[in-house]
């Protein structure tokens, strides 16, 4: 019971004042309450919010992929490939990043990524590069990767682990060679994990502000780094409003979509 | 249950062993397995049964050995080449396909094209008698429904052979019953090879044409039902199949009718065509419970012996008395429910049992 | 080497490779926040503690570890109670509008921070809470209790549903029950979900950014720096707060091992 209180007052009530913030005008760097639709017929109309969303959205949809198939091979490797004390200690140091500061790693891909950085100085020695790691789509899907990734690799190993060893061999049995078993039989045994592990990647690099703005040079902005700039120049508060808005719209349509998608029965 | 041809064997297991590690799950097996003969491969827990089905199917890889199909070494094809469809215990069907989904699938790794694969596993639901399932979602099955669609997936693509391990062992009394007649049936008209893995006495015999019984990694007995039932060539086997009793001792006259001494007393037993034995040989004599007299006064016959009621064990047509011999130990006389109605039997009381000297059976002792 | 051994041999090594993609960064953390050079470039400088002699001579460091510390412990303890409620009501009730109870409850992690940041802000500002320790205990806490939940629940999925079923039959009150029995299996779970609460408020920085205003957290000091320049003091404080996150992890691990060797040779 006393979740339902709280979750209302401070989860639920701050998400509706926003809806109502969007609303409101500024005038001279404050606030007036009101209700005045001009913010949200503003922003929309504008050029470089629709381009920030489907920037973002691209961003965020590249990211889900990309780590969902790089996670894959190491999550299965883990599940069917290596003892269960292993896996265990694999399990303990995918966590151990969590206690580290996302901050500070994106801070230190900085550092390998520079145009004088490790990696490029590395390539010079074999004659290669200078290439351009960082202020761009790169730096920031590897600041996505360093998110992401460890999460994504514990999601879908803890369903492959959970798959029936009993389905593999009776697949096996039944002519199935092993590539194929991957894709007919593991896979789908397992899609709850690998689609939980791509809502989460989806989420958290939609709203991540960290990557675009350190690692890829935060022009052109996102959405994050949108109502970041919204409110830090001119507290335009209703305008930011309005973008946040647009993003759980998005985000929450995506996420029921998928859940969907995923307890489907399939006939 | 038809004899099974002696023509070339389909299955051979030649010396196969098997070891995981310092334990030998299976000591240098021997065996063969004929074109369309029900084998039903018998034996407790951890006695090989499974192992031995396993390394057919190509899921596990034997030690040592040989294990040929038709002739060819299979021991490095591996279990995606062999044609040997297994039931498991657990049915093994995939949850996330539908019925007739499941059915097709075999077919589907055979690149058998669409039309022709739905239309092959439509005809086994309807053989199965599962058709209206055919969209549905296997959770939504009983037991006996998923049996079935485990059997028309398993068939659906006309192998010679199918293994089937322990799969009745969940279902529900009733139903075991009827799937063995399924079952039996099936491999009747299909002609094919079933080898049967089992630890239930009464679906081994009742389906089968023969029995290997194993125990502890090797092969005990081998022959059909009847021949193990009444001769138990192990005492092992004679323990393990059946309500035998079993009475030690050494013979004190040779011949064709022995005579053999134990604690008890001696005993005369017709030898028949078995081993001849000497006088001071050691062996057991095999009394089948089904075979004994029981009687309220002294029969009056050497074969005889004076027994304490214990309890009985009414199990239907079929009642097993348990009763305690002079010498404490026990014996078991199984009769018909109406013919004990007519003697009255309480706690405690002495009773007779009886039997013929043909009806014994002899097994050598080992030492 | 047979196909089946040399796919494992690549997938194996392909788990290495990420594994350094994983760790590299924070090594390099730890490198650098002992490496002399202000930018951090190969060859490597001489070694020296100066950076971590800066941090600790500066009072808004101090400062923030400080509150941050608060801040955590406070949101763990909270979260943690919260999340076993809502866990335990899963398990227990069932009841109309339960899905809707659910998804409340799980909702806050799937709505980006940033967001949240400046709703709590927004709300807080206008009624002239925000600013203050509280007000990023009151955001955390909303961020937090999911993943408190999720970790119980997952614990209580395991429990015998007759244990509970076997103390009332007993003649334990429905408070008594859950002392004596839920709570004791729940504990590992609960010694986890305080570690993971703490140290996901430790590291939350978006909302925290928007809502301290001067008491400001750890990862703040840091957003701050970074929007500076370079600074290697970065990685001191980064290695700090690792260590300190790492050591309590461990920790609470030690003591929950000991506790489930003792409880399983009991029997239980």
């Amino acid at each position: 019971m006393p979740i339902v209180i709280w979750q209302l007052i401070f989860f639920v009530f701050p998400l509706i004042f926003l809806v109502v913030l969007s609303f409101w005008l500024v005038k001279n760097y404050r606030m007036v309450p009101g209700f005045d639709t001009i913010n949200w017929v503003k922003m929309f109309s504008k050029g470089y919010f629709w381009d920030a969303y489907w920037r973002t959205l691209g961003y965020a949809g590249v990211a889900t992929i990309v780590t969902s198939i790089l996670a894959f091979p190491c999550a299965f490797a883990l599940a069917f490939k290596v003892s269960p004390k292993v896996r265990r200690w694999a399990l303990f140091f995918l966590i151990v990043p969590f206690f580290t500061s996302y901050l500070v790693r994106t801070y230190s891909w900085q550092i390998f990524l520079n145009d004088n950085g490790i990696f490029n100085t590395l390539f010079a020695l074999v004659g290669l590069g200078p290439f351009q790691l960082l202020n761009n789509f790169f730096g920031t899907l590897v600041g996505y990767l360093t998110l992401c990734l460890p999460l994504v690799v514990v999601l879908q190993l803890i369903s492959l682990a959970n798959v029936d060893r009993t389905l593999v061999e009776a697949a096996h049995n039944l002519g199935c060679g092993r590539l194929r078993t991957v894709f007919q039989v593991i896979i789908p045994l397992a899609k709850i994990g690998i689609i939980l592990g791509a809502v989460f990647t989806f989420i958290l690099t939609f709203g991540d502000f960290v990557s675009p703005y350190y690692l890829g040079g935060s022009k052109p902005p996102t959405l994050s780094i949108l109502i970041i700039d919204t409110t830090k120049s001119g507290q335009q508060w209703p305008r930011a409003a309005v973008v946040a808005i647009v993003m759980i719209v998005t985000l929450l349509t995506i996420m029921f979509a998928s859940i969907a998608a995923a307890y489907r029965k399939r006939t | 249950m038809s004899d099974p041809s002696p023509s070339r064997p389909l299955v051979t297991f030649d010396g196969v062993c098997k070891r995981y590690g310092n334990i030998t799950a299976v000591h240098a097996m021997n065996l063969e397995i004929y074109e369309g003969e029900f084998l039903a491969i018998m034996g407790p827990s951890g006695c090989g049964k499974t192992t031995s089905l396993r390394m057919l199917a190509g899921l596990e890889e034997p030690s040592e050995g040989e294990i040929r199909l038709d002739g060819k070494r299979i021991n490095e094809i591996s279990s995606v080449e062999r044609d040997t469809p297994m039931v498991w215990q657990s049915l093994a069907l995939f949850p996330f396909l539908n019925v007739q989904k499941n059915v097709e699938f075999g077919l589907k790794m055979r690149q058998v094209p669409t039309e022709e694969r739905q239309q092959r596993a439509r005809k086994w639901l309807e053989r199965m008698e599962i058709l209206d399932l055919a969209e549905r979602d296997i959770s939504q099955l009983s037991g006996g429904q998923k049996q079935r669609v485990a059997l028309a997936r398993s068939l659906v693509t006309e192998p010679r052979i199918l293994l089937l391990d322990e799969p009745l062992s969940a279902l529900d009394a009733n139903l075991v019953v009827r799937m063995q007649g399924v079952l039996s049936r099936l491999q009747k008209e299909l002609g094919i090879t079933f080898v049967y893995v089992t630890h239930s006495q009464s679906e081994a015999f009742a389906m089968s044409d023969r029995v290997v019984i194993m125990s502890q990694g090797r092969i005990e007995q081998l022959g059909s039902p009847k021949e193990i039932y009444r001769s138990p060539a192990s005492r092992f086997v004679a323990d393990f199949v059946g309500a035998n009793n079993i009475l030690s001792g050494t013979v004190s006259q040779a011949g064709e009718d022995l005579e053999i001494k134990t604690t008890l007393g001696a005993f005369r037993c017709h030898a028949g065509t078995s081993d001849p034995f000497a006088v001071g040989d050691a062996l057991d004599m095999v009394i089948s419970a089904d075979l004994v007299q029981i009687s309220l006064e002294d029969p009056n016959t050497q074969n005889s012996l004076r027994c304490r009621f214990i309890s009985e064990e009414f199990v239907g047509s079929i009642v097993t008395l348990f009763a305690e011999l002079e010498d404490g130990s026990d014996f078991k006389v199984q009769t018909r429910q109406r013919d004990l109605a007519n003697l009255s039997l309480g706690e405690e009381s002495s009773f007779f049992v009886s039997w013929n000297a043909t009806d014994a059976h002899l097994i050598g002792a080992k030492e | 080497m047979s196909p089946g051994a040399s796919n494992s041999l690549i997938l194996r090594g392909y788990v290495v490779l990420v594994f350094i993609f994983v760790f590299t960064p924070i090594v390099t953390s730890f490198i650098f926040s002992v490496n002399s050079d202000r930018f951090p470039s190969i060859p490597l400088g001489h070694f020296t503690t100066h950076w971590y002699e800066t941090i600790f001579a500066d009072p808004d460091v101090w400062d923030a570890f400080r509150v941050s510390g608060i801040v955590s412990i406070t949101v763990a303890v909270l979260a943690t109670f919260i999340g076993f409620c809502t866990a335990y009501t899963d398990y227990r009730y069932n009841f109309t509008g339960k899905a809707l109870y659910l998804s409340l409850a799980l909702l806050p992690p799937t709505i980006p921070l940033v967001i949240m940041g400046l709703a709590m802000l927004a709300l807080l500002a206008r009624i002239n809470m925000s600013g203050e320790i509280y007000s990023i205990v009151v955001s955390h806490v909303v961020l937090c209790s999911p993943f408190a939940m999720a970790v119980i629940r997952m614990r209580l999925a395991q429990i015998n549903p007759d244990l509970e079923s076997a103390a009332w039959n007993l003649g334990a009150s429905n408070w008594r029950a859950m002392r004596e029995v839920i709570i004791p299996f729940c504990r590992p779970a609960i010694a986890s979900a305080f570690c993971l609460t703490a140290a996901v408020s430790f590291d939350e920085f978006a909302v925290a950014w928007f809502v301290s205003g001067l008491n400001k957290t750890v990862p703040v000091i840091i957003l701050e720096i970074l929007q500076g320049n370079t600074d290697p003091q970065i990685n001191a404080i980064g290695s700090i707060v690792f260590i300190t996150s790492m050591t309590l992890v461990v920790l609470a691990q030690l003591i929950l091992m000991r506790k489930t060797i003792n409880q399983t040779a009991t029997g239980i």
